[in-house]
C-alpha cells in the first residue's frame, strides 16, 4: 500500500467525512440507554444524510437530488421521529416521558458493544474494499463506510432487547442503505426514491402499531419474555 | 527587524517558550472558565505565583521512600522539556535536534514521564496516591494505543513519522484539511488530551474530589519544590499536547519559515494564541458537561479508540 | 389485455377499501372478498393464453410475461379459494365486527400487493410491492391479539424488514451495474437489464445476486433466515397462513428469479445456481429435521413450506429444462396443496378449538368431508401420485439426473422422503386414531360429527381437484405457459 496518499478532492473528502460521521453516530447509538436519546441521534444521522445528498448534488450536478434531500429531511428528521416519539410517549403517560423496559436492555455493556462494533465495522469495511468496485463517481471509501454501518446496525438490533431500540436500529439500517444508495445510485429516478421514502413512513407506522400492541400485552417494551414460540 | 537568529538560539527559544508560557496557559483557562461561570476568577499570572510560593517551601517525604521518589519529578520535567525540541513549536522547518526523535519518540517521552510519576506515587504507600496511579495506568492502557493509532495516521498520511512533515502536508491544500483521516485523528487526539490533562469529562480540575481523582492524586505525597516541579510538569504536558494538536493537526499556520527575528516573535505570539484558543475550547467543555462516573470513563476512552481506528481504516481504501 | 391488468390491480384494492369503510363488515366483508377473489382468479385465467405466447407490457411499468403469469396464477387461485374459505372461517371464529372489518380489509390489501408484485416491470417497484406485503401481513399476523401472535408478528416484521433492507441494497447494486451500461437515469426495468447482461460488470452483479438471495430469501424462508416463518405462519389466522405459505413465499421467490435472470445473463449460470443449491439443500435439511416432533399442526405445515421452497431452489439450480418446468409446476401445485392443507388445518382448529396435534383425534369420523380432504392434501404435499406435486418433483429429479447433478438429486430425494415421514407421522395421529369414547364430555373434545361450515369445504374440494388436474393432465395452455417461462429463465443444459 502506497504510504503517501494524495488527498481526495474537497467534495469527495466532505462526502467521506459525512459518511464517517454517520458511522460514528451509529456507534453512539450503541451507548444510548434512553429511547428519546436514540431518536435524537437518529435525527442527527438523517440530517447528515440530507447534507450528504446536497453535497453530492452540488458535486455531480444533479438538481433532482436537492429535492430528494429536502424530502428526506422532512420525512426522516421531522416526520419519523415525531411519529416515534408520539408512539413511545403515549405508551405510559403516567410514568412520565420514558418508555418502560428500554433503559436496561443491553445484552453487552456499551464499551464491549463498541469493541464488538469495531470488529463488525472492520469486517464490513474491508470486505467492501476488497470488492474493488471502481467508478469515477462512487468513492470507494464512502461505500465501505456504508457497508460497515450496515453491519453495525445489525449489531445494534442484536444487542438490544427492547422493541423500541430494535425498531430504531432498523431505521438506522435503512439510513445506512440509503447512504449506500446515495453513493452508488445517485442517479436513480426521483420518483423511485420518493416511493422508497414513503414506504419507509408506512413501515414506521406499522412498526409503531406493533410496538403498541406489544406494550399493551406485556406492560413493558422488553422482549426478554418473548420465548413462547420455540422449535 | 531583519536580524537572523542562529539556529541553536531558535532551538533554545522553543524550549524556553514552552517552559515559561505553560503556567500562563493554565491561568488563562482558569480565568476563562471563571468568566463563563459569572465569576471574576483568579488573575491570569496566578500559577506563576503559586509555583514561586511552592519553591520556597520546605520539602517533606514519607519515611520509606527511596531516591526515586525525589528524582521522579526531575525526570518528568526533563522529559517534558525535551519534547519541544522534537515537535514544531515555532518553526515550520526541522531544527537539527528535532531529528533526535520523531513523533513516536515524543509519545514515548510523554509516557516515560507519566510512568515515572506514577511509580513514585506507588512507592509512597499512601492510599490516595496509589489510587490515582492505578487508575491512571488503567486508563492509559487504552489511551496509549489511541496515541499510537494517531501516530500511524500521521505516518500513513505523510510517509514519515516526522511531525514537521505532517504540518507541511496539512498546510498544502484545503483538501488535506478536510480529509476524514485528518479530522478523525485530530478528534481522537483531542479526546486523549482531555484525558491526559485531567479535564472534564475525565476528572474535575478544580478542587480535589477524592473518589474521582486521577491526575491530582499522583502528586499527593510530594511537597515543596518537588510538588512545584510536578505542577509545572503537568502544565508543561498540557501546553505540549496543545501544541501538537494545534501546530501539527489543526492549525499549522503562523510558524516561522525563516530565521528572521520578526518571524520568530510572530511565531511565539501565534503559538500562545493558538494554545489559548484550544484552552478556551477546553474551558467551554469544562462548563458544559459533567464528569463521567469512573466506570463510564472506559466508554469515553473506547470512543476515542474507535475514532482513531476509524481514522486509520479510512486511509486504507484511498479517499481518506 | 391492458384492461384486464388494470382491473386486476383495481379490484382487490377497491375490495379492501369497501371492507374497511362500508358499514356492516360482517355482511359486506365476506361477500366482497369472496366475489373479488374468484373474479381475480378469472381475470388471471384470461391473461394466461395471451402470456403463453408473447410478453405483454404497458405503460412502461406494467409487464406480464410467462414467468410472472405463473406466479399470478398461484396467487390468484389462492386468493379466490381463501376468499371463499374465510366466509365460513370468520363466521365461526366468532370475533365480532371490529375483527371482521380489519381482517377483510387486510386480506384484500395483502392479496392486492401480492398480485401487484409480478406485474411490476421495475426492480424498484418490485421491492416496494414486496415490502408492502410484509407490512400488511405483519398486521394480519398480529390480528389474533394473543401473546403468541404479538410475539410472532414482531419477529416477522423485524426479520423480514431487515432482510428486505438487504434486498434494497441488492436493488441498489443492480442499479449500479445497470447504470454503467444503460445510462444514469436507468429506472431498473427488468428486460433491458437482462438484454444488457453480457456487458454488465461482474462484481456488482455478483454482489447484487447474493444480497438478493439473502434478502429476498429471508421472505422465502431459506435457512438460516427462516426463523420468523414457523411463528408467523402458525400464529396468523388460517386464511392468512394459507396465503402466506402458498403465495407470499412464491412471490418472494419470483423476485429472486428476476435477479437470477440477469445474473445468469451477465455471469453465466454457474455461480447463481451454486448459490441457490447451497441455500436450497440447507433449507431442505432443516425442514426435514424439524418436521419431526412438531406439536402444532400449523407449525408443521410451515416447516413443510420451508421444505418446498428448498425444493424450488434446488430445482432452479439443476438448470435442465425439465427441472425448470418442474419448478414452475411446483409453484402452482404447492400453492394449491399448501392452501388445501392450511384450510383443512383451519377446519380442525375451528372444530377442536386448538392447534395441538395431540388433542386432535378421530378426524375421519368427526369430519366426513374435511377429514378425507385433509388426508389427501397431506399426502399430496408429501408428493404422492397423482397429485401435481408428485409430477413436479419427479420432473425436478429427472432434470437433475439428466443434467448430471446426481448427488444433489439423490440428496433431494432422501430429504423429501424424510419430510414425508415427518408429515405422515403427525397426520396419521390426527386422522386415524379413533376418537376416545370417554364419559366426561369435557375431556373428549368435540364429539359431534359434522362440518363447521360448507364454505370451508368447497374451496378445499376445488383445490384438490386443481391438484389432480395439474398432476394428471395439465391443460395445454398451461403447458405452453410453462415452457415459455422455462425459456425465459434461460435453461442451460
Amino acid at each position: 500500500m502506497d504510504p503517501v496518499q494524495a488527498a481526495p478532492g474537497v467534495y469527495e473528502g466532505a462526502a467521506n467525512v459525512i459518511a464517517a460521521g454517520m458511522l460514528l453516530i451509529e456507534f453512539g447509538m450503541l451507548r444510548q440507554a434512553l429511547a428519546r436519546d436514540q431518536i435524537r441521534l437518529y435525527m442527527a444521522q438523517s440530517a447528515l444524510l440530507s447534507v450528504l445528498a446536497v453535497v453530492i448534488a452540488a458535486d455531480r450536478n444533479l438538481p433532482e437530488l436537492y429535492a430528494l434531500a429536502a424530502l428526506s429531511a422532512a420525512l426522516k428528521v421531522v416526520a419519523v421521529p415525531l411519529v416515534m416519539r408520539r408512539l413511545l410517549g403515549r405508551t405510559d403517560p403516567d410514568e412520565g416521558e420514558e418508555a418502560p423496559g428500554v433503559a436496561g436492555s443491553h445484552t453487552l455493556s456499551p464499551a464491549s458493544a463498541v469493541l464488538a462494533g469495531i470488529v463488525l465495522a472492520a469486517y464490513g469495511f474491508f470486505c467492501a474494499g476488497a470488492l474493488g468496485i471502481h467508478s469515477p463517481d462512487a468513492p470507494v471509501l464512502a461505500l465501505a463506510l456504508a457497508a460497515a454501518m450496515v453491519l453495525v446496525a445489525f449489531g445494534l438490533m442484536i444487542v438490544r432487547r427492547d422493541v423500541a431500540s430494535q425498531a430504531i436500529g432498523f431505521f438506522t439500517l435503512e439510513n445506512a442503505i440509503s447512504l449506500a444508495a446515495l453513493v452508488v445510485a445517485s442517479g436513480l429516478p426521483l420518483i423511485l426514491e420518493t416511493a422508497f421514502l414513503f414506504d419507509l413512513l408506512v413501515a414506521v407506522v406499522v412498526f409503531g402499531v406493533l410496538i403498541r400492541a406489544h406494550h399493551a400485552r406485556a406492560e413493558s417494551l422488553s422482549t426478554a419474555d418473548l420465548t413462547r414460540l420455540r422449535g | 527587524m531583519s536580524a537572523a537568529l542562529p539556529i541553536p538560539v531558535i532551538q533554545l527559544l522553543q524550549v524556553l517558550t514552552v517552559a515559561l508560557a505553560a503556567p500562563g496557559i493554565t491561568g488563562v483557562i482558569a480565568k476563562v472558565e471563571a468568566r463563563l461561570q459569572g465569576r471574576r476568577g483568579p488573575r491570569v499570572l496566578q500559577p506563576y505565583y503559586d509555583l514561586a510560593k511552592l519553591f520556597r517551601k520546605e520539602a517533606l517525604a514519607p519515611e520509606k521512600v527511596s531516591w526515586f521518589f525525589l528524582a521522579a519529578p526531575l525526570i518528568a520535567v526533563t522529559a517534558y522539556l525535551t519534547i519541544p525540541l522534537l515537535i514544531p513549536v515555532l518553526t515550520s522547518y526541522g531544527l537539527p535536534l528535532g531529528y533526535m526523535g520523531d513523533i513516536l519518540g515524543g509519545g514515548f517521552l510523554l509516557s516515560l514521564a507519566s510512568f515515572v510519576v506514577a511509580t513514585a506515587a506507588l512507592e509512597t504507600g499512601s492510599p490516595y496516591a496509589q489510587l490515582g496511579s492505578s487508575r491512571a495506568k488503567t486508563f492509559s492502557a487504552i489511551t496509549e494505543p489511541v496515541v499510537l493509532f494517531v501516530v500511524f495516521t500521521v505516518a500513513l498520511l505523510t510517509g514519515t513519522d516526522l511531525p514537521y512533515a505532517l504540518a507541511a502536508t496539512v498546510r498544502s491544500s484545503a483538501g488535506q484539511v478536510i480529509r476524514p483521516a485528518h479530522l478523525l485523528a485530530a478528534a481522537a487526539l483531542f479526546m486523549v488530551i482531555l484525558h491526559e490533562t485531567g479535564r472534564i469529562p475525565v476528572e474535575t480540575h478544580t478542587g480535589t474530589n477524592e473518589f474521582g481523582m486521577i491526575e491530582e492524586a499522583r502528586a499527593f505525597e510530594h511537597s515543596g519544590p518537588y510538588f512545584a516541579l510536578l505542577k509545572w510538569g503537568s502544565e508543561l504536558k498540557q501546553l505540549i499536547l496543545f501544541t501538537i494538536l494545534a501546530d501539527v493537526f489543526l492549525a499549522p499556520w503562523g510558524l516561522a519559515s525563516t530565521q528572521q527575528l520578526g518571524a520568530v516573535i510572530l511565531a511565539i505570539a501565534a503559538l500562545l494564541a493558538k494554545a489559548c484558543a484550544v484552552g478556551c475550547a477546553v474551558a467551554v467543555i469544562d462548563n458544559s458537561f459533567a464528569k463521567l462516573r469512573l466506570f463510564k470513563i472506559t466508554e469515553y476512552v473506547s470512543a476515542a479508540f474507535l475514532i482513531a481506528v476509524l481514522g486509520v481504516f479510512t486511509l486504507y481504501l484511498g479517499g481518506g | 389485455m391492458l384492461g384486464v391488468i388494470l382491473v386486476l390491480l383495481i379490484v382487490p384494492l377497491a375490495a379492501s377499501l369497501a371492507c374497511a369503510l362500508l358499514p356492516g363488515p360482517a355482511k359486506v366483508g365476506p361477500a366482497v372478498t369472496g366475489t373479488c377473489g374468484v373474479a381475480s382468479f378469472g381475470l388471471v385465467l384470461a391473461l394466461v393464453p395471451a402470456a403463453a405466447h408473447h410478453d405483454l407490457s404497458y405503460l412502461s411499468y406494467l409487464r406480464v410475461d410467462a414467468l410472472s403469469a405463473i406466479f399470478l396464477l398461484a396467487t390468484a387461485f389462492l386468493y379466490g379459494a381463501v376468499g371463499v374459505y374465510s366466509i365460513g372461517y370468520v363466521r365461526h371464529h366468532g370475533r365480532g365486527d371490529h375483527y371482521a372489518r380489519r381482517f377483510y380489509a387486510g386480506l384484500n390489501l395483502f392479496a392486492w400487493a401480492m398480485l401487484a408484485a409480478p406485474l411490476m416491470n421495475s426492480l424498484a417497484l418490485l421491492w416496494i410491492a414486496v415490502e408492502v406485503t410484509t407490512i400488511i401481513s405483519a398486521l394480519l399476523v398480529a390480528i389474533e391479539d394473543t401473546d403468541a401472535a404479538a410475539e410472532a408478528a414482531w419477529k416477522y416484521v423485524l426479520i423480514a424488514s431487515a432482510g428486505l433492507g438487504l434486498g434494497l441494497l441488492a436493488t441498489v447494486f443492480a442499479y449500479f451495474a445497470g447504470s454503467q451500461v444503460l445510462g444514469e437515469h436507468y429506472n431498473l426495468a427488468i428486460q433491458p437489464l437482462i438484454l444488457a447482461g453480457p456487458h454488465l460488470a461482474a462484481t456488482p452483479v455478483r454482489l447484487a445476486f447474493l444480497l438478493a438471495l439473502l434478502g429476498y430469501g429471508t421472505k422465502v424462508g431459506f435457512f438460516p433466515v427462516h426463523t420468523w416463518l414457523p411463528d408467523a405462519h402458525s400464529e396468523a389466522p388460517t386464511p392468512v397462513s394459507a396465503l402466506l405459505s402458498g403465495s407470499l413465499l412464491a412471490v418472494s421467490f419470483y423476485a429472486i428469479l428476476r435477479f437470477y435472470q440477469f445474473t445468469a445473463a451477465a455471469l453465466g449460470s454457474g455461480f447463481p445456481r451454486d448459490a441457490l443449491l447451497a441455500f436450497g439443500v440447507a433449507s431442505l435439511l432443516l425442514a426435514a429435521l424439524y418436521v419431526f416432533g412438531q406439536r402444532d399442526v400449523k407449525r408443521l405445515l410451515a416447516y413443510s413450506s420451508v421444505e418446498h421452497m428448498g425444493i424450488l431452489a434446488v430445482g432452479v439450480s439443476f438448470g435442465a429444462p425439465v427441472a425448470l418446468a418442474g419448478v414452475m409446476l411446483h409453484v402452482l401445485a404447492h400453492a394449491a396443496a399448501k392452501g388445501n392443507a392450511f384450510m383443512g388445518a383451519g377446519v380442525l382448529t375451528v372444530k377442536y378449538g386448538t392447534k395441538e396435534i395431540s388433542t386432535m383425534r378421530g378426524v375421519l369420523d368427526l369430519l366426513p368431508w374435511s377429514g378425507p380432504l385433509f388426508m389427501l392434501a397431506i399426502f399430496a404435499l408429501s408428493a404422492m401420485p397423482p397429485s401435481g406435486i408428485f409430477r413436479s418433483e419427479f420432473q425436478i429429479v429427472y432434470g437433475g439426473l439428466a443434467a448430471g447433478h446426481n448427488v444433489a438429486a439423490a440428496v433431494l430425494v432422501v430429504l423429501v422422503t424424510v419430510a414425508f415421514f415427518g408429515l405422515t407421522t403427525a397426520s396419521t395421529h390426527i386422522l386415524f386414531t379413533p376418537a376416545p369414547r370417554s364419559l366426561s364430555a369435557a375431556a373428549a373434545g368435540p364429539s359431534d360429527p359434522g362440518e363447521p361450515s360448507a364454505w370451508m369445504v368447497v374451496p378445499v374440494v376445488a383445490g384438490i381437484a386443481a391438484l389432480f388436474i395439474l398432476g394428471l393432465h395439465p391443460p395445454g395452455q398451461l403447458i405452453d405457459l410453462i415452457s415459455r417461462a422455462v425459456t425465459q429463465l434461460g435453461a442451460v443444459r
